[in-house]
């Protein structure tokens, strides 16, 4: 289990959905970022993933390590929060 | 401690769907408490389990629990599978039906499989609701006289299909083989057998192959409104495409942009309507229309695009801009068929008999994949229905498999 996860969203994105949807399945909690409320917060998303897009996922490990996750990637997902 | 299995759960839970029709199938006695039902057993569920609201909790005769396990899981746990044994044959895991895509084609053809009590199972790789979920409104789907958010309509639909007891794996089918008189299912979670199988993969956006397009793609270069579109706040896009989505996404972005170019190749092929209502964009300067204009290279800097490069009526221009959506059509999912026997058209849509099977026995075919469809959700969802009855049909003229 992470020590924590933040997603940064938007209201209308399907892809950012399915991320939430699958960490709530596997127990995982959440932070969440919702560019639509905060769109001062776009610039650290940029930042951080180096693409114009949400989903974007941050994975803060036991160790301290980050891992970002662009898009809905399961192959990256699931073991960054396993 | 308690004389019976306890499986908490609820009616919308699909693995609390299949963990109980595992149980029954083993002949394993178990209480089922539905937390939407009884918030004391609820609060009970969560205190036992140190607040981890996963559903289905099962609680063992020895005190023992297990949060949302696999069905492998369980079987183990009650000592009805050895545990890895090598010597062993695995045990392929066997489906009534296996849908490939979570749609509205595939979640309508599920909703009517699973209430006549067909066990039924989907794979799905992207966003659950498929296109329907990443279109910002739907105005034409009957039942919703003020139109209805994509997302909305998506999740409605997974809920109703999960209702009756639709499983969704969040997964990839990547091939299939005729087995007997079943379909061997490959996915990335494993090999399973299906007694029947729907194709229901819709498509994927087609990219229009100019320089700078794979270079910037996330950072400039676009293919969905709704998930990119809030980066563009007060910012100049060009839209590429004539056609519906094309002009439906461009309205959408009006709502962050500052000024839209619409690229059109040759002229509009949208809808009369949709034309007029970009027309109301067009007279307030919101958006700029360009006929019989190619877009030719897509040019950036320092990880971000400033300008594309076009050919309007034979005069190349540049336009600065600070990105690109592309919606020029979309490309069928039926590259992991190629080496099936399932006959795909010239563009790669799959070919059905009037009982909507393909040319492989046992697979059938609904939405937008399927050749000669018509690309909506509500005919989506009407060829799932038909799918689903033709399958059953399908099925009850087949063996029922041996249930030990
Ligand atoms: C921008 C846009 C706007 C639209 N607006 C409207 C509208 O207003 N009204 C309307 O009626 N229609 C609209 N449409 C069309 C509508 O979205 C489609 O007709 C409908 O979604 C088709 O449903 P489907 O179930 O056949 O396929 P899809 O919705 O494409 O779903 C197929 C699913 O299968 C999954 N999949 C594919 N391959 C695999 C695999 N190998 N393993 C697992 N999963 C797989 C995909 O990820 C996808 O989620 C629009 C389309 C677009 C692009």
């Amino acid at each position: 289990m992470p020590k924590n996860v933040t997603i940064f969203t938007t209201n209308t994105c399907g892809y950012c959905q399915m991320v939430k949807k699958y960490l709530s399945a596997k127990g995982v909690g959440y932070q969440e970022v919702n560019l639509d409320e905060h769109p001062d917060r776009q610039a650290e998303a940029l930042a951080l993933s180096g693409a114009m897009t949400v989903p974007v996922t941050v994975v803060t490990k036991n160790d301290d390590s980050q891992e970002v996750i662009v898009g809905y990637n399961l192959a990256k997902l699931a073991p960054a929060v396993a | 401690m308690s004389d019976s299995i306890l499986v908490y759960g609820a009616d919308w839970c699909g693995d609390c769907h299949r963990t109980r029709a595992l149980f029954d199938q083993y002949n394993v006695a178990y209480t089922y408490v539905n937390i939407d039902e009884d918030a004391a057993a609820k609060a009970k569920m969560l205190e036992l389990v140190d607040g981890r609201n996963t559903l289905p909790t099962v609680v063992f005769t020895d005190g023992s629990i297990m949060q949302e396990p696999s069905n492998d899981e369980l079987l183990i746990k009650l000592n009805l599978r050895p545990a890895a044994d090598e010597t062993a044959t695995p045990v392929v895991p066997e489906h009534d039906i296996i849908i490939v895509g979570a749609g509205p084609a595939a979640l309508t053809a599920a909703i009517y499989t699973t209430r006549e009590d067909i066990e039924t199972l989907l794979f799905e790789r992207g966003v659950v609701g498929g296109l329907a979920a990443v279109t910002d409104k739907i105005d034409n789907y009957p039942g919703f006289p003020d139109g209805v958010a994509g997302l909305t309509l998506a999740d409605d639909l997974r809920k109703q299909a999960e209702r009756f007891g639709a499983v969704i794996e969040l997964g990839e089918v990547t091939g299939l083989k005729t087995q007997g008189d079943k379909t061997l299912v490959s996915s990335t979670s494993g090999d399973m057998l299906a007694r029947a199988v729907l194709l229901a993969v819709g498509s994927d956006y087609k990219k229009i192959g100019v320089p700078g397009e794979l270079e910037y793609y996330a950072r400039g270069v676009h293919y969905c409104a709704t998930c990119d579109g809030a980066f563009y706040r007060d910012k100049k896009i060009v839209v590429v495409g004539g056609g519906n989505s094309a002009v439906q996404e461009a309205i959408f972005l009006t709502r962050f942009t500052t000024h839209i170019d619409l690229l059109v190749r040759s002229k509009m092929r949208a809808s009369d309507v949709l034309q007029k209502d970009l027309q109301k964009f067009v007279d307030d300067g919101k958006i700029t229309i360009h006929l019989n204009t190619t877009t030719d290279e897509i040019v950036g800097e320092n990880n971000s695009v400033n300008k594309v490069v076009i050919t309007e009526d034979g005069t190349k221009k540049d336009l600065a801009v600070d990105g690109v959506f592309v919606f020029v059509g979309l490309e069928p999912n039926s590259q992991f068929l190629k080496d099936t026997p399932v006959e795909l058209d010239e563009i790669g849509f799959i070919k059905s008999d009037d009982r909507m099977m393909t040319s492989m026995p046992g697979v059938f075919v609904a939405g937008d994949i399927r050749a000669g469809a018509t690309m909506q959700i509500a005919s989506a969802a009407g060829e799932g229905a038909t799918a689903a009855l033709k399958m059953r049909e399908y099925l009850e003229g087949q063996p029922h498999p041996i249930q030990n």
